[in-house]
Formats: structure tokens, sequence, C-alpha cells
């Protein structure tokens, strides 16, 4: 092997350690028994586990982050299957132009978004609380369920929906027992991906929620409390609970990037 | 026909509706906000530049020193992500698909977890410092990691380095083999391959990686807050104390339009100069 190969793999594996290694450390000192994370490790226990599941306040945040998640990641979904499907029989050009208009929320840094929102809300008299988390949270996500599900759509093939529509099938019957089926990883892995942003998302909910917590907001709170251990499993939870889901994600979209 | 036509467009309406309803109204009601003004706590309609004008006359230290960390950050991060998507596609192998799959893994989600994570590895009494010492290498904690401008830097790199990996390695898939062969049997050398045929067809790639990256860290407030320490003062986090202690949303709404403005500059010339630069030559 050359040196100039060498340097190469150096580079590469770097690049992996830098990106892989925080998430180790962070499932790590999930387990140990120090109050401290720092090295060395004393020994390892399940004691932070207990010491967060005993606070009412983290299953309150963890309930809110279920409502808000499973909301959003039905509606984003219904809304952006819907659009896709409607704008991959348009014509390119017009759809096109509508997707790169709905994925604009993306590009927006989510801090100027969650600020316009929270005063956009005050404008219009509308009380904060998890309603708005969930109107807030459509808006970043329903792009990813547009661009994935159309993604797919460029493939399918229209003449089974047009032989059904022939045969005389209503056209809700037709995508219920053709187009739907056909799809449905697709979908699944969209909804996936769309709750795995919402229930991650820190920067928006802590604009527009108002009192109380999703589990990013509560990781948040106890962060500024100083840091206790228990912290890191609820960090721990947070990068589960949205690795695990585009993990699905990737298999059933069988996305490369 | 009609029919057709109008039944897509009822497809397209919910989602449409959701944009226009929760993006579009509220950002132009936002930028309204700022020409209005703040007075006893209250917003009062106004038609003022006087909230551009503090902009520019009171923070212009934090916004250049914003867009000089933003644009460190977006530059590091597109040419690693460049190079390790290089590596990915001609360099590694078998490992290949493996490598991909751990930047995809990390892509979605733990935004607020991986900062904090690296509060925790390069503190003071921190990760970093507590191995260097139990394994000898230094005698007193380094208090230099935490705190500075370059942990935001590694920070904000680590969770956009995913991010720009993606389309970049997206673009370098569509190259294909056949053209590279023949120019480096013709005798071009290594870098003139790259710059030549690479390059100009994963531009567009390149960019996108490059404005997610910049938007991100020029817009993002916790990171600065969490590793940056009380020198880091970036334009988030002023952005930021307008809608909490200090109360001031047509100001914190002229610091974010001052913002997008400025980023939004800074894009178009960064597009021209790839443009210009990966120019075909005669």
């Amino acid at each position: 092997m050359n040196a100039r190969a060498t340097l190469w793999h150096v580079f590469g594996w770097g690049t992996v350690v830098f990106m892989l290694s925080p998430l180790l450390i962070l499932v790590l000192f999930c387990f140990s028994k120090s109050s401290l994370i720092s090295f060395p490790l004393t020994g390892f226990s399940l004691i932070w586990f207990e010491t967060l599941f005993a606070r009412g306040a983290f299953w309150t945040a963890f309930e809110n982050s279920l409502t808000v998640t499973g909301t959003v990641g039905v509606v984003s979904t219904v809304i952006g299957t819907m659009a896709a499907m409607g704008l991959s029989r348009m014509r390119r050009r017009f759809a096109s132009v509508n997707i790169a208009a709905l994925t604009l929320p993306v590009m927006l840094p989510p801090l100027v978004l969650g600020v316009a929102l929270l005063t956009y809300y005050a404008g219009v008299g509308m009380k904060l609380g998890l309603h708005t988390v969930i109107l807030s949270h459509l808006v970043f996500t329903q792009p990813f369920v547009i661009l994935i599900v159309h993604a797919r759509m460029a493939n399918f093939d229209y003449a089974i929906v047009n032989s059904a529509r022939d045969l005389g099938a209503t056209p809700f019957r037709a995508f219920s027992s053709i187009t739907l089926p056909i799809v449905r990883p697709t979908v699944i892995g969209a909804a996936l991906v769309a709750m795995a942003l919402s229930i991650d998302d820190f920067i928006i909910t802590i604009f527009t929620i108002g009192g109380g917590n999703t589990l990013p907001t509560f990781l948040w709170g106890m962060l500024r409390k100083g840091v206790n251990p228990s912290v890191n499993i609820v960090g721990l939870i947070l990068l589960t609970v949205t690795i695990c889901a585009s993990l699905i994600a990737l298999r059933l979209t069988r996305y490369r990037g | 026909m009609i029919r057709l036509l109008r039944a897509r467009g009822l497809l397209v309406a919910p989602s449409w509706t959701a944009f226009l309803l929760i993006f579009v109204a509220p950002l132009v009601y936002f930028f309204v906000v700022s020409f209005w003004r703040v007075s006893a706590f209250k917003m009062r309609p106004d038609a003022s530049l006087a909230n551009y004008i503090q902009t520019v006359t009171d923070y212009n230290a934090s916004i250049l020193f914003t867009f000089l960390v933003a644009l460190t950050i977006a530059v590091l991060v597109t040419v690693v992500a460049f190079g390790f998507s290089f590596y990915i596609r001609f360099k590694v192998g078998r490992f290949g698909d493996t490598f991909l799959f751990i930047v995809l893994i990390t892509l979605f989600g733990g935004y607020l977890t991986k900062i904090y994570v690296w509060k925790t590895i390069l503190g003071e009494n921190g990760v970093l410092n507590s191995a260097l010492l139990s394994l000898g290498l230094i005698r007193d904690p380094i208090t230099v990691f935490l705190y500075n401008p370059a942990a935001v830097v590694i920070t904000l790199g680590h969770y956009t380095l995913p991010l720009a990996i993606l389309p970049i390695y997206g673009a370098l898939r569509g190259v294909e083999d056949t053209p590279l062969r023949c120019a480096q049997d013709l005798g071009a050398s290594h870098w003139r391959v790259v710059r030549d045929i690479i390059l100009p067809q994963c531009r567009i790639g390149i960019l996108f990686a490059f404005t997610l990256t910049y938007l991100f860290a020029a817009g993002d407030y916790v990171t600065p807050q969490l590793v940056g320490g009380p020198y880091t003062s970036m334009i988030g986090v002023l952005i930021q104390l307008q809608f909490g202690f200090r109360f001031n949303a047509p100001l914190g709404s002229a610091l974010a339009f001052t913002m997008i403005a400025i980023a939004l500059l800074t894009v178009g010339i960064v597009a021209f100069a790839l443009r210009e630069w990966l120019r075909p030559r005669g």
C-alpha cells in the first residue's frame, strides 16, 4: 500500500471515528456508576435509569412527545402523500416548482422559523400549547414526505391504475386497492422520517410550546439545572428512537444516497 | 380533463394550505413586524427602519463574527464531506456501503443530544481531559477545549457533516468511471481529473451541502450558548434573547432578516464563484 492510499484510509477512518465517537461516549456513560461524566470509569450500574424514571416530569414530557410525534406523523404523511400523488401526475416542470416551494421551510434556519411562528401565533391571538407545536412541525416534516413519496412515484407504472379505472373502479377504490399497497413501504418510511424529525425537534418546539415540555425541551431544562448522568439517558432515548426510525425507513424506502 | 386537473389540484391543496398558513403567513407577518416598535412591552405598528439601523450599528461585530464562524464551518464541512464522499466512492472498496450506512444513521436526529455530548467531551472535567489525564499524557486539565469558537466549529461541524455528505455523495455516484480512465490514460494528473471531470459534475451537490451547512450554522443559537462561552456572541443568541428577557420581537425580526439577507448574498457569491471556477477550460 503506498503512502497516498494510507493517507486516504487515515482520513476516511478518522472521519468515521469523529462521527461515531460522541454517540458511543453517550451510550457508555448512560451505564456509568459515577455521577461525573469522565474517565476512568468506576463501574457500571442502571442507577441513572432509575433516577430518571422516578421523575413524574419525565413521563409527562414523554407523553407529550408521543402526542406530538404521533399526530405530526399521521397528518404530515397523509397530506404529504396526497401532494406527492397529485404532483406525480402533473407536468414535470410544474411539479418541481411546487416541490421547490414546499421544501423552502427546510432551508430556513429553525430559529427564524421558531421565532416567526411565535410572533405570528401571538399576533393572531392563538394560545400556545401542544397544538401549536403540532402545527409548526407539519411545515418542516411534510417536505420530506413529499420528496420521498414523489421519488417513488417517478417510476410508478400508472397503467395498472388506469386498467382498474377502465374496469370500473372508483378513484378511491383504485387508490386503496392498487396504488397504496404498492407504495405502502415508501409511505411508512416517509412517516418514520417525519416522526424522527418531529420527536427530535427542539428549537421550534421551545418557541411554540408555551408551558409544557416534550423530551427535547425537558432535556434542555435538565441541562440548565446542572449536568446529571440521567441527562444522557434522555439523550440516548431520543437518539435510539430517531436512529431506529431512520434505519427502518431506509430499509423500507430503499434509499441509497 | 378539467375534472382531472381539479382532482390533482385538490390533492395538493392541504399541503399548500399548511405551507401558506404556517410558513408564508408567519414569515410575512414577522417581516412586517421588523418595521414596528415596542413600547411598554407591547408591539406598536410603525413604519420605521430603526430596528435595522440598530442592527447594523449595535450588532455589526456579532454579525461579522457569526458569518466568519459560519463560513469556517461551511467550508471545512464541505471540504471534509467531499473528501469523505470521494473516499467512499473511489477509494474504500468493500467498506463503502458500511461507511455510507454510518453516515445515514447519524443523519436524522439527536440535535440537542449531539451538542450536549460535545460539552461533556470538551469540558474541564470532561471525557477528553479525564482520558488524557488517566493516560498520563497531561498533568492538569486543559481548559481551552470548551467555551470558545473552536468548540462551536467542532460541534456544529459534527452535526452538519452527514447532511453535507449526502448531496455530495449523491452527485459523485453519478460520475461515471470510463471518462476518468480515459483522462488518466491520456496522461491527466490526479488533480486534473478531479478538477476538470469530477468537480464540475458535483457542483450542484457541493453548493447544496455548503448552503445547508452555512445557513444552519449562521442561524444556530443552542451551540454557541452551550459550548461557545461568553465571548462567542453569535447572532442567533441575540435573536433568541429578543424573545426571552428583552422582549423586543421587532428588533429580533430585523436581526433575523438581516441575517437571512447576508446569508443569501454569501450563498449567491459562492454559487457564482464556484461556477466560474468550474467552467470548462479550453
